[in-house]
């Protein structure tokens, strides 16, 4: 079991961690016993750089919004598999290049069909419509 | 390297895999839902007439991912088979109730190539990715019709259950790599079955029992078959659960599965269970998709005696078996939705019993194709059901699994009563036609009936002839 | 054309399902051309291939239907063997079966179950041909429960009378306890020779088994079974007087052309099985030997004419089951055909007397019937000729067959005697018949109006019955051969002179009154022998005291039924299971994912602690 890590190599990061977790707790305890609680007219409020917070924390996004992240993320990670392949260009040759070429060509078949049918359309429904009014 | 026979081998694929960017470049100049019906078709034929050629070129290793051999293809092709019967189902059964129908058949063309990529896998990077993208295909269509809260709600359930079952399969194959340190199945059969390989081995195959809603991972079955269209819990029912079950085998008999005794217990339990509840609970059920699910969990359980006896019995003897139940299970399961499909009326679908009170007297043609399907799967001889569990018999027998055969026999008497029980609703006399649900007669959903039918029948009075292109398909 | 041995069963199994499928739709006037015309048309093939076997070299020929399922070590494959004992009884099915086809068109055109009839009868005819022609065991058995189940239903055709429903029932149970011996037979074969085709286990049987072996003896013994409750031969015979509840076409065609000769077929097809039991054969001949003289007795005090003429039926059996038993196989198969011409005759002509005297049955009512009906006389008296196996008759020749061989068996005497006493009594009890009901004083309320349909099959029937004794089919490739030295004279003479004695007490008893019958009656052994004689030898009292009483006294001790919690007990358990099991479906996807997460706990603690 060359492969696996000794354990005695990962004291280090062991010793880092326990070091971490005991700032972070000295830095929550420390205030509990200097400090004493007052509740006042504005204790409560969340402080935002001396900003006033208005409206609710709740935003409600347009429905738009999650398709173009999924789209994000999903194109994302199929450049991934470009970056993969240009690692090792050299090795994968006419063949690997071929490949890629018709990876990205379905990539962007399907570009084309997300931009068809309308998925990359940042409007509702009610807008689309109006513009088409105006045209 | 990938070669020209590399190619030809994978061309079922490819041309599957074609199809479906071609329809979906097709959607995106027009919408047209006929081209898009047309062009899958054309798309699955010729799919279908290559497999014969790639069988020419088998057995062959493609890639360390993927093995094509006669096997693999077998299961393509009826894969296909069954993707074409159901694209038929859905031109009529979608045409009328969504808005954009066109997008089904891109679905059902990836689903198809995830089922064709597990007929074929033999690493478990290729299971994995079969398996997604069939799961995923599967998500989208069972929640198509996104304004029926039932289908959505079907659809949210499969994909969260299906993503925790996802998480059990990858962390399953993470243990075994950790023994092992590479990702083929073949790999297992040298390698010492430590409790690491066991325990992941073990988790693999729960998160594919879950995909085969074994008990105790079915609670989703009945929910999903209800909530989902018709044509779509038929594909489910079939495809799904068919390339799932090559996989499981060809990663026991490769893997040598069979000489691990925790690996059997595990299976014989999952079978027990599922003989029994998935029976029981199909009982006294009233909604005709609910009571098809529970059968399909009971008819699981069954398969799962291939697999067990599979360790004892030759790999190619199970091949065969699983095969053609598989084929036989897919013709009846076909036939029984198709039917649901055809006589749905396109506000909602005929799913409770009541509808179906006098079905033999308003509809005989429809009624004829139920009440077959319904005694093939019941095993009544002369039915395709019934050498489906010949099959299992002899595979029982050679394997001695004799708990296990005596409660496929329960199972068997159970299953009657309540197959039986649609009969008898059909056979009722009509009172009432007006509430009936009338059919839209599109023709072919009805011809894909007759050539069910035909099926049904022929694979039960002469399944000679479909044996004989099986036992080509032997597993090593 | 040997190929096309197959629509020869297919022709008629067609027109059973254009009949069936147009469930009595289909105008009265097509039903016959499709009812009787397949069966032609399949009669007419099956001449022609006849006619193709006979002139070719071959002796058999092999047609590969299909191979059902091939299943492991299984396999089930069908096909149809032909040579020349199939041969013969196909030209007999096909033959004797498309004359009352023909018959019935005439005879049963009032009957508004008509078509169903004839769909009845196609299927028959069909069955029977897959029993004839199966090479293999197991589709034999499907031809056999075939032709069992058409002649359920064609007993109990006329279903309104309760009476006709009990006797079909009866035919059914009884050949069924033969049935049950035969299938245990058929998976003894195959658990011990490893085949049910016929071919190969008859080849097999004498490589594996030594002649007198136990399993050779039980294996012929089982089948023997079958054939005897087919055949209704002691003790299973009882059925077939009652069957004559169906019409009497049916009682012509099933029980005692075809249906009822299967065992004998059977046994013939199989023999190389009996030969290595000794035991058995001797069973069989002993069997038929104590059948025939039994049956002969019971018809000598029946007065119903189609009961007399199924007491016969059962006595001519007997006489093939002795040929059987003595090794004359060749002989039965010819008592077989001969018996098929003119018991055929005899029972259409019955039906003729019925169908034109007012559907009466008691031959004491009627007399004097000679001259009003002249077709059905001539065909009776041609038929009882035949029957009592009078010189120059078919019957002469197949029945002489008969005794020679089995008075050249060893010990053949007393089986010799008792076919001799038959003959004898068979010549009593035809021309009683004959006698009473066609003789005596001119009978005026009877009018014949059979028409071309019915008067046609009377005809070719008679002739057949007359000269089909003339050419025997050369069996000898299909049958060992059996030579027979002839008789010594004295021997000869009485087997020749035994049906004339019997005919000549008949005429004194029944035609000049020398003697009169109600003198023996009064007699009180005399009655006593009546009443047990025209009971059948007392067998259903015998198997009511000792079968069905006591089945029923359990029944009524059982009424509760003890077993019957058991089942209520199941039903019970799966309710209670369904009823646990469906109050886990709640729909909720949080306990669907615990289930999930429990489920795959509960197989991990499996595979690690089991």
């Amino acid at each position: 079991m060359s492969d696996f890590v000794q354990v005695s190599q990962l004291w280090p990061l062991i010793g880092y961690s326990a070091a971490v977790l005991v700032v972070i707790g000295a830095m929550l305890a420390i205030p509990r016993f200097l400090s004493h609680e007052r509740h006042a007219r504005y204790t409560e409020e969340p402080f935002e750089s001396g900003v006033v917070p208005v409206g609710d924390v709740r935003v409600r996004l347009a429905v738009q919004y999650y398709p173009v992240a999924i789209f994000f993320v999903i194109f994302d990670l199929e450049a991934i598999f470009i970056f993969a392949w240009a690692v090792a260009f050299r090795e994968a040759g006419w063949l690997g290049y071929l490949e890629m070429l018709a990876f990205i060509g379905i990539l962007l078949a399907s570009l084309v069909y997300l931009w068809r049918i309308g998925a990359l359309d940042w409007r509702t429904r009610r807008q689309r419509l109006q513009d088409s009014f105006l045209d | 390297m990938i070669s020209a026979v590399d190619l030809i081998a994978l061309l079922p694929l490819l041309i599957l895999t074609g199809t479906a960017i071609l329809a979906m470049l097709a959607i995106a100049i027009r919408r047209n839902h006929r081209l898009v019906f047309l062009l899958t078709v054309a798309g699955l034929l010729g799919a279908l007439a290559l497999v014969p050629m790639a069988a020419n070129m088998t057995p062959r290793t493609v890639t360390p991912l993927l093995l094509v051999d006669r096997y693999a293809l077998v299961f393509t092709a009826l894969a296909l088979a069954a993707g074409l019967v159901v694209v038929c189902l859905c031109r009529s059964y979608f045409g009328v109730r969504a808005d954009q129908p066109e997008e089904v058949y891109l679905l059902i063309l990836t689903a198809l190539l995830g089922a064709g990529v597990l007929a074929a896998g033999r690493h478990f990077a290729s299971f994995f990715l079969g398996l997604e993208t069939l799961s995923v295909s599967l998500f989208a269509l069972i929640a198509y019709p996104y304004r029926d809260e039932r289908a959505l709600e079907a659809g949210i359930k499969y994909l969260v259950l299906s993503g925790a079952a996802s998480g059990f399969l990858v962390f399953g194959m993470a243990l075994v790599y950790a023994d092992t340190g590479t990702l083929e199945f073949s790999a297992l059969i040298s390698a010492s079955s430590t409790l690491t390989i066991i325990i992941g081995t073990i988790l693999i195959v729960a998160a594919v029992s879950f995909k085969l809603s074994l008990v105790p991972f079915h609670l989703w079955t009945a929910d999903v078959y209800q909530g989902a269209p018709a044509p779509v819990t038929a594909f489910l029912a079939t495809v799904s659960k068919g390339a799932v079950f090559v996989l499981l085998l060809r990663y026991a008999v490769a893997g040598g599965l069979g000489q691990a005794p925790a690996l059997v217990n595990v299976l014989s339990l999952l079978a027990a269970l599922s003989m029994l509840a998935g029976n029981l609970l199909a009982l006294r059920q009233d909604n005709l998709k609910r009571l098809l699910a529970y059968s399909s969990i009971a008819h699981m359980g069954y398969l799962l005696i291939v697999l067990v006896a599979g360790s004892k019995v030759s790999g190619s003897f199970a091949a065969e078996a699983l095969l053609f139940y598989l084929a036989a299970y897919f013709v009846t399961t076909l036939a029984a939705f198709g039917t649901i499909t055809v006589l749905s009326p396109s506000d909602r679908e005929a799913e409770s019993l009541d509808d179906y009170a006098g079905l033999f007297h308003s509809h005989p043609w429809p009624a004829t194709v139920l009440a077959s399907a319904l005694l093939s799967l019941a095993g009544i001889p002369l039915t395709a059901g019934f050498v489906g569990k010949f099959y299992l018999f002899a595979a029982g027998g050679l394997g001695e699994l004799w708990t296990l055969l005596a409660l496929l026999v329960v199972g068997s008497g159970l299953g009657l009563y309540y197959y039986v029980r649609v009969i008898f609703q059909m056979a009722k006399p009509s009172l009432d036609i007006a509430g009936k649900p009338t059919a839209p007669a599109p023709l072919e959903a009805h011809l894909v009936l007759v050539v069910l039918l035909v099926l049904l029948f022929g694979l039960g009075v002469y399944p000679g002839g479909v044996i004989d292109l099986l036992t080509m398909a032997a597993l090593r | 054309m040997l190929g096309y041995l197959w629509l020869v069963p297919l022709l008629p199994l067609v027109g059973f399902v254009i009949l069936v499928v147009s469930q009595g739709n289909l105008d009265k006037r097509w039903v016959p051309w499709v009812g009787a015309g397949s069966v032609g048309l399949s009669a007419a093939l099956a001449g022609w291939i006849g006619y193709e076997f006979l002139a070719g070299p071959a002796v058999s020929y092999k047609l590969p239907l299909w191979s059902w399922a091939r299943v492991g070590d299984f396999s089930a494959d069908f096909g149809l063997y032909l040579d020349f004992l199939s041969l013969n009884m196909m030209f007999v099915v096909t033959g004797v079966g498309f004359l009352i086809h023909l018959y019935s068109v005439g005879f049963m055109v009032d009957d508004p179950g008509y078509a169903r009839f004839f769909a009845y009868m196609n299927l028959f005819v069909a069955a029977m041909l897959v029993l004839v022609l199966a090479d293999n065991l197991v589709f034999l058995y499907l031809g056999w429960e075939g032709v069992g189940l058409c002649s359920y239903l064609l007993i109990g055709f006329w279903y309104d009378n309760p009476e006709n429903g009990a006797a079909a029932r009866k035919a059914f149970v009884m050949t069924r306890v033969g049935d049950t011996a035969f299938i245990v037979g058929l998976i003894l074969l195959f658990a011990a020779l490893g085949s049910l085709d016929v071919q190969t286990l008859l080849h097999r049987a004498p490589a594996s088994w030594r002649p007198g072996s136990d399993l050779a003896v039980l294996a012929a013994a089982l089948l023997l079974g079958g054939a005897v409750g087919k055949s209704a031969q002691l003790p299973l015979q009882t059925w077939l007087p009652d069957a004559m509840a169906g019409p009497t076409p049916i009682s012509a065609l099933i029980h005692a052309a075809t249906m009822v000769t299967a065992g004998v077929y059977l046994i013939a097809r199989t023999h190389a099985l009996f030969e290595l039991a000794p035991a058995v054969l001797q069973a069989v001949a002993v069997i038929g030997a104590v059948t025939l003289l039994m049956a002969g007795c019971s018809a000598l005090t029946q007065r119903d004419i189609k009961r007399i003429l199924a007491y016969s039926t059962i006595s001519q059996i007997g006489y093939m089951f002795l040929a059987l038993g003595v090794g004359a196989y060749s002989a039965a198969i010819f008592h077989l055909t001969t018996h098929a011409y003119f018991k055929a005759l005899l029972f259409l002509a019955a039906g003729a007397v019925i169908h034109s005297y007012h559907h009466e049955h008691d031959i004491f009512r009627m007399g004097g019937l000679r001259e009003r009906l002249p077709v059905a006389f001539w065909s009776f008296l041609i038929g009882s000729a035949a029957l009592t196996a009078l010189p120059f008759t078919s019957g002469y020749y197949s029945k002489h067959e008969i005794l020679a061989a089995a008075f050249a068996a060893p010990d053949g005497a007393w089986l010799w005697g008792a076919g001799t006493l038959g003959a004898l009594l068979t010549g009593l009890y035809s021309f009683r018949l004959v006698f009473v009901a066609f003789f005596g004083p001119p009978n005026l309320r009877a009018s014949e109006h059979l028409g071309f349909a019915m008067t046609v099959p009377l005809v070719v029937l008679g002739g057949l019955a007359v000269f089909g004794g003339l050419f025997p089919m050369p069996l000898g490739s299909a049958l060992p051969r059996h030579e027979v030295a002839g008789f010594a004279p004295s021997v000869e003479v009485v087997t020749e002179a035994a049906p004339f004695i019997g005919a000549g007490l008949a005429v004194a008893f029944y035609l000049t009154r020398t003697w009169s019958p109600e003198e023996l009656v009064r007699a009180d052994w005399g009655s006593a022998l009546q009443r047990l004689w025209f009971n059948g030898w007392g067998l259903d009292w015998l198997y009511g005291v000792l079968l069905i009483r006591p089945f029923r006294w359990l029944a009524e001790a059982n009424r509760g039924d003890v077993l019957d919690d058991v089942y209520r007990a199941v039903a019970y358990f799966s309710r209670a299971g369904h009823r646990a099991l469906a109050a886990t479906q709640t729909g909720r996807l949080r306990w669907y994912a615990a289930g999930l997460a429990g489920g795959a706990l509960l197989t991990v603690a499996v595979g690690i602690l089991a």
